[in-house]
């Protein structure tokens, strides 16, 4: 008994530890004008890119503002804030706080998931009202929203593990697997019109998963099995979180 | 029964084929203010970041009031407050933001850390600035939030890394006389520094590490004692004059000649042989002898001795 409250008490410290790195980040780099451009901006020119002189259907370019918006905006904190800190010493403070490596990732995470779920409310409203795009399953948008978010923002998490001083080392790297991650991740043509090695490749995508599930709140059905999307995101942030902590970990050593 | 605060268990850390520690034993006693003295690349941060589990060792480990570094890292670090040789605050935020931030990562409850806050801000002179911006902070305030922010959970066991390096003097004076106040409170102190005059000052005991190894631990007086041989005598002459570097240094049993501003230091083993050298040299060159002081061998003395630095040219020693 005495072990399982300990276990609680240290798991409450744990969370408390990691909402306040979320604080911090929200109060200091929300507003700064190189995540605005790189979460918000960005997306809106590849989705104009794209969108302009196509004869999509909105139920298609839709779910793909959102999706696109999400994947930038979700990873647009940590590579921008992590290197910041390793350069200004701050960093070491989380790393030497009395809390696991798993919280601070956490807390990191958190703060690029909370701005990316409220980024994706612009296009799903400005899709709604400009191309009157009905929504029909109301859950799926919301899972689709939040589990997408928290998974590129745990992505954008660990690009931030690699030991630089430099945001644009990372922002890089991270930018070689954002951008192919829209061509093999059904955002623009859907799953099914896909060669068949395209339709192996995008099963390879986290992008693939909640756009299935976003794509399934306007058009009513998913590619794969709702059960199938949800667990390849938790298994996709799972995987993100183990190899962040693995990374931060080792390149501290 | 002796509680120890700290200690170290033969730590040994390579990076690559680099051996930045090697086999480092030592214990901090509770109550102690414990100097690490030593030149730039000894190994001061690596061992700092070991003691405080940034950085895993490669061999050995050490304990925190008996907790495992290594094994139990988050029990350890509880006890501890940190004060990073960098002011590392963040500058968006306010004073008031970077204290409570602090805290809630040491997980200090709302109204305690609303009150040691206040506390901590008052003590330190920054109460009036709590809601600036810390960007607009002078080097000496964001020092003293640094420290604040080290002490905001009422630690044991306080790691101060070159607490006033620096520093302008009234925020020099202010963290002296926190560090002071610690001490009389039963807080451990592990300070490290290049004033080796503050060392001299503060610490009960040093360790001074020279290439990953200890090599010498104690109070600095006995540390002095051990070198006996580096006395000196000290002498202002009037006129002052540049030229009497070269003649003094002819002088009978006086090894080395340093200037130090308008003075000139004799280094000998023999200081009463040398005063009588040094009048009869005023008497011939016919210059007054404004004052002369002997004096025993400093900590920077051992210091120097025990990690092979040279002093520069002019009297400036090469510390660090």
């Amino acid at each position: 008994m005495t072990d399982f409250s300990e276990g609680c008490g240290q798991l409450c410290r744990e969370l408390k530890a990691a909402w306040a790195i979320a604080k911090k980040d929200i109060r200091i780099y929300y507003l700064k004008p190189n995540i605005i451009v790189s979460g918000m901006l960005f997306p809106l020119f590849m989705f104009l890119a794209f969108a302009i002189g196509r004869d999509a259907p909105p139920t298609l370019l839709v779910p793909g503002l959102i999706a696109i918006t999400i994947l930038f905006s979700a990873s647009s904190i940590e590579p921008v804030s992590i290197p910041i800190e390793r350069r200004t010493k701050t960093f070491d403070r989380l790393l030497s706080a009395p809390v696991s490596l798993h919280s601070v990732v956490l807390g990191e995470s958190l703060s690029g998931f909370l701005y990316s779920a409220c980024i994706a409310l612009v296009p799903l409203t400005a899709g709604m009202i400009i191309f009157q795009t009905p929504l029909v399953q109301p859950a799926a948008l919301i899972a689709g929203i939040l589990l997408t978010a928290f998974c590129f923002a745990t992505m954008g998490t660990l690009f931030a593990a690699y030991p630089t001083e430099s945001p644009g080392d990372i922002m890089s790297m991270l930018n070689l697997v954002r951008l192919p991650l829209i061509f093999v991740s059904g955002v623009f043509i859907p799953v099914n019109a896909l060669p068949p090695i395209g339709q192996v490749v995008v099963m390879l995508s986290p992008l693939t998963y909640g756009n299935d599930l976003i794509r399934a709140a306007f058009e009513g059905s998913t590619h794969f099995n709702p059960l199938v999307d949800l667990v390849a995101i938790g298994g996709f942030i799972l995987l993100f979180q183990l190899a962040a902590n693995h990374l931060y970990r080792k390149f501290n050593e | 029964m002796t509680v120890h605060a700290i200690e170290a268990i033969a730590i040994t850390k390579k990076f690559g084929d680099l051996l930045a520690l090697s086999d480092v034993n030592f214990s901090v006693i509770e109550g102690e203010t414990f100097g690490f003295l030593g030149p730039n690349g000894a190994g001061k941060t690596t061992t700092i970041r070991i003691l405080t589990g940034i950085t895993m060792p490669t061999a050995g480990t050490a304990t925190i009031f008996e907790k495992d570094i290594v094994k139990e890292t988050i029990a350890a670090r509880r006890q501890m407050g940190i004060v990073h040789e960098t002011s590392n605050v963040y500058d968006d935020l306010s004073a008031w933001h970077n204290l409570m931030f602090a805290a809630e990562l040491y997980n200090v409850p709302r109204s305690v850390r609303e009150r040691r806050g206040k506390e901590l801000l008052e003590l330190f002179g920054l109460w009036e600035r709590k809601d600036d911006r810390v960007r607009v902070f002078s080097k000496g305030m964001k020092r003293r939030l640094t420290l604040a922010m080290g002490l905001v959970n009422d630690p044991r066991l306080l790691f101060l890394d070159e607490p006033t390096s620096g520093l302008d003097v009234q925020s020099n004076l202010i963290i002296r006389d926190v560090i002071h106040d610690l001490t009389e409170q039963g807080v451990t102190v592990f300070l490290t520094t290049h004033n080796i005059e503050e060392a001299n000052l503060i610490c009960d005991r040093v360790a001074i590490i020279n290439q990953g190894q200890i090599a010498a631990i104690d109070s600095p007086e006995r540390l002095k004692k051990t070198i006996q041989s580096v006395q000196s005598v000290e002498v202002a002459f009037d006129p002052p004059s540049p030229d009497h570097l070269n003649r003094l240094r002819a002088l009978p049993l006086v090894s080395e000649v340093r200037k130090e501003g308008d003075k000139f230091r004799l280094i000998t083993e023999d200081p009463a042989t040398v005063i009588e050298g040094v009048t009869a040299y005023a008497r011939e060159h016919q210059v007054r002898i404004i004052s002369m002081t002997t004096i025993g061998p400093s900590l920077e003395d051992v210091f120097i001795k025990l990690t092979g630095l040279v002093p520069r040219v002019k009297g400036v020693k090469v510390i660090d």
